[in-house]
């Protein structure tokens, strides 16, 4: 039988509609349906300047909304030339680690409340309370910060903000391991994430999963080495693992925290000094530009007439990643619950997928149904 | 029971019964961050109805201005009013605001220095400093400071500090010393001027015999119905205010040269072919010498050359006369008073 999971269901974040194809508890294959939240926000963003569409880029993705902003600003740069001063870039790079850590924290406790376990979801949520202080003390707002311009970051910090930060990153680091541990060594929670939902690696490729999804397969693709701060003043290492399954996902998002917390430290050490933001002229032209977001690979593509847009087009990680897990994760899946579970795991953010509008050419016709039938990707 | 006896038990205690008498809700634990950007506040008595935060802000809905009914002591204040459910709370209308003290306040960490403040809207003022005479007109209207300035016994607008409100281009007594562009819609823009050109092209060129006839000292007028070409520049563009200003202003500036050709007072002596610059003149031994319109560059070249008076030179003015029943672009031709 189909079962129909959605558009509204407790165990989702978001709107989207999930059709399992059952035989008795266990699941043979799914479907997703997208378009409930579709918002059209790359035609309102177009004919704007990048004042006014700096501001509604942020608002493309309700969770890891940061890293739109730093994207569209280094793709203004990239047009123009320019880069940022390095103070900005390294504040930059101060922020959006936090980001990342929240997201992961935020992804992993849906994760945990997708598999009934509310005290280890409380816990992480617990976690990360303290890290949004730390972006608010930094930016004055805890998810659409408004910090990034093009040309840098719009507030300075000083010795106070950063000495607030270190603390709350030790206190996330000593306390951070318990929990962890009671995940990874719990009998119980373990064992439900073990061997469920696998993606082999040449699914991920063949599904094109992106971020801590695509680095469980085995797929070692982080686009943080490729960016030009990481790669010229900072150290960090790529966490990868090769199971593909739950388990290895929620594990790679844990791991790849302590990371992040090593890169914030190395910028409150390392940071140098000088102007935060500089004045940069735009001149016409086409840029693209790609970052690793919490969830994997944001690209923005821009053309603009020097002061409007002309043409803006956002390729978000999650289509990609909800896309793959309606092809490869939910095959064979034991019980109905484990679906559920494997589709928390892969940390879907259904507002970010829903920037499309699918035509469809031969017959005319507007529809929100299937990622197969997408013909511009807009 | 026994629980009955435990809940009588607990409301006798003193302890309990104080707290019950002075309870209180706990201080308010929220605690404002110092960079923390609130929704705008607006202080109405300083605003000047510009209209600049509306331009600037990009989320649709959250902000527009209105203005008090006047009583019988003062005129009503004109002021923004913001809808907390619409705005997102990106301060730029705060930005934007130019007066001083500011009528928009959004929070500490929305105070840019001003060199990054840019233009943000769809229409820019520039003065042609060929046209203007100076009289400084536009600069004692302008409401932002420094915005229109003097500078070596020229006008010129800072467009960083203008908030293209259109103040300048209402005072100004020269027209077209003053220009508003649009910078949106280049492209569209170029094929609506495009259109209009082969337009009033195509309309004299229907009349070319009354042209040939037309003695030196008359003048021949015309009308052409606007409505067409206005509904083809709207498929174009689909901006009315947009259109109907270019078109304006294409028919205010836009002369047109009209050549004529007569043929019967030819004698083929075939001294304009060689003058012709860009070879739109032709011989052939059994048509005789023709001219290429599309190939014409209206030179007048031949009208100067020709000493039989085949080639004829006029000039062709237009202007938009708008109306509540129907738009009509009014042509004026007359010859050209060149010697020959």
């Amino acid at each position: 039988m189909i079962l129909p999971l959605g558009p509204m269901h407790p165990a989702f974040k978001e709107p989207l509609r999930l059709k399992l194809k059952t035989r008795g508890e266990k699941v043979l294959s799914a479907e997703i349906d997208y378009g409930y939240v579709h918002r059209g926000i790359e035609r309102v963003m177009t004919g704007k300047t990048w004042q006014k569409a700096i501001y509604l880029s942020e608002r493309v993705c309700g969770i890891c909304s940061y890293i739109h902003t730093q994207t569209f600003a280094e793709t203004f740069e990239l047009i123009s030339g320019e880069r940022a001063p390095l103070r900005a870039q390294f504040l930059r790079v101060l922020t959006n680690e936090l980001d990342r850590i929240q997201s992961h924290l935020l992804a992993n406790s849906t994760y945990f409340k997708a598999l009934e376990h509310e005290t280890l979801f409380m816990y992480m949520l617990y976690l990360r309370e303290p890290v949004m202080d730390a972006i608010e003390l930094l930016t004055g707002n805890r998810v659409n910060m408004g910090w990034n311009v093009v040309g840098g970051v719009r507030m300075d910090v000083d010795d106070t903000h950063l000495q607030k930060v270190r603390d709350i990153i030790n206190n996330l680091e000593s306390e951070y391991d318990k929990y962890v541990e009671m995940f990874e060594q719990g009998p119980l929670v373990g064992l439900r994430s073990k061997d469920v939902g696998v993606m082999s690696k040449e699914d991920a490729i063949k599904g094109r999963a992106v971020g801590p999804i695509g680095r469980a397969s085995g797929l070692k693709h982080d686009l943080r080495e490729d960016h030009h701060t990481y790669r010229d003043h900072l150290d960090f290492n790529v966490i990868w693992r090769k199971e593909g399954d739950n388990f290895a996902r929620t594990m790679n998002r844990f791991d790849e925290i302590p990371e992040s917390i090593s890169l914030i430290k190395q910028v409150i050490d390392n940071l140098p000094e000088g102007e935060v933001r500089k004045k940069i002229d735009i001149g016409a032209g086409y840029g693209e530009w790609r970052n690793e977001a919490p969830r994997g690979e944001v690209t923005y593509m821009i053309e603009t007439n020097g002061n409007l847009i002309n043409n803006i087009s956002i390729r978000t990680p999650s289509i990609m990643n909800i896309d793959s897990c309606a092809k490869y994760m939910l095959q064979d899946a034991a019980t109905v619950a484990d679906a559920v579970a494997t589709y928390a795991s892969v940390d879907p953010c259904v507002a970010c997928a829903e920037r499309v509008v699918i035509l469809d050419e031969k017959e005319g016709k507007k529809e929100f149904q299937g990622i197969h039938n997408i013909k511009y990707l807009k | 029971m026994s629980s009955v006896i435990w809940y009588l038990y607990e409301f006798a205690r003193k302890s309990w019964a104080e707290k019950f008498a002075d309870a209180k809700s706990g201080h308010d634990i929220v605690e404002r961050p110092a960079r923390f950007r609130d929704f705008p506040e607006v202080f109405k008595e300083y605003c000047i109805g510009c209209g600049a935060c509306t331009a600037a802000c990009p989320a649709p809905g959250a902000i527009k201005l209105v203005r008090d009914s006047d009583t019988s002591e003062t005129e009503g204040l004109t002021y923004p009013v913001i809808t907390a459910g619409a705005c997102i709370r990106c301060g730029f209308c705060a930005e934007v605001c130019p007066t001083d003290p500011k009528a928009i306040e959004c929070g500490e960490n929305h105070l840019i220095r001003e060199e990054f403040t840019i233009l943000p809207v769809e229409k820019m003022f520039v003065i042609d400093d060929y046209l203007c005479i100076r009289c400084k007109k536009c600069m004692n209207a302008c409401r932002v400071e420094g915005a229109i300035t003097e500078e070596d016994n020229k006008i010129v607008i800072d467009q960083s500090k203008c908030i293209a409100c259109g103040d300048c281009l209402k005072n100004c007594p020269v027209k077209g010393a003053l220009k508003g562009i649009y910078i949106s819609n280049v492209e569209e823009q170029k094929r609506i001027i495009n259109l209009a050109v082969q337009k009033l092209e195509k309309a004299i060129e229907d009349n070319q015999d009354e042209i040939k006839v037309l003695p030196a000292d008359k003048v021949l007028k015309m009308e052409l119905p606007a409505d067409e070409l206005i509904e083809e520049s709207l498929q174009i563009l689909n901006n009315e205010e947009m259109v109907i200003d270019l078109i304006e202003k294409v028919t205010d500036r836009l002369k047109l040269r009209v050549i004529t050709w007569d043929e019967e007072k030819c004698t083929k002596c075939r001294l304009c072919l060689e003058d012709c610059p860009s070879g739109a003149i032709i011989y052939d031994e059994e048509k005789g010498v023709k001219r290429d319109p599309d190939k014409c560059l209206r030179c007048s070249t031949c009208y100067q050359t020709c000493p039989f008076g085949v080639a004829g030179y006029y000039i062709a003015k237009f202007l938009l006369k708008r109306s509540p029943e129907e738009d009509v672009i009014l042509i004026t031709l007359k010859a050209s008073n060149l010697p020959i």
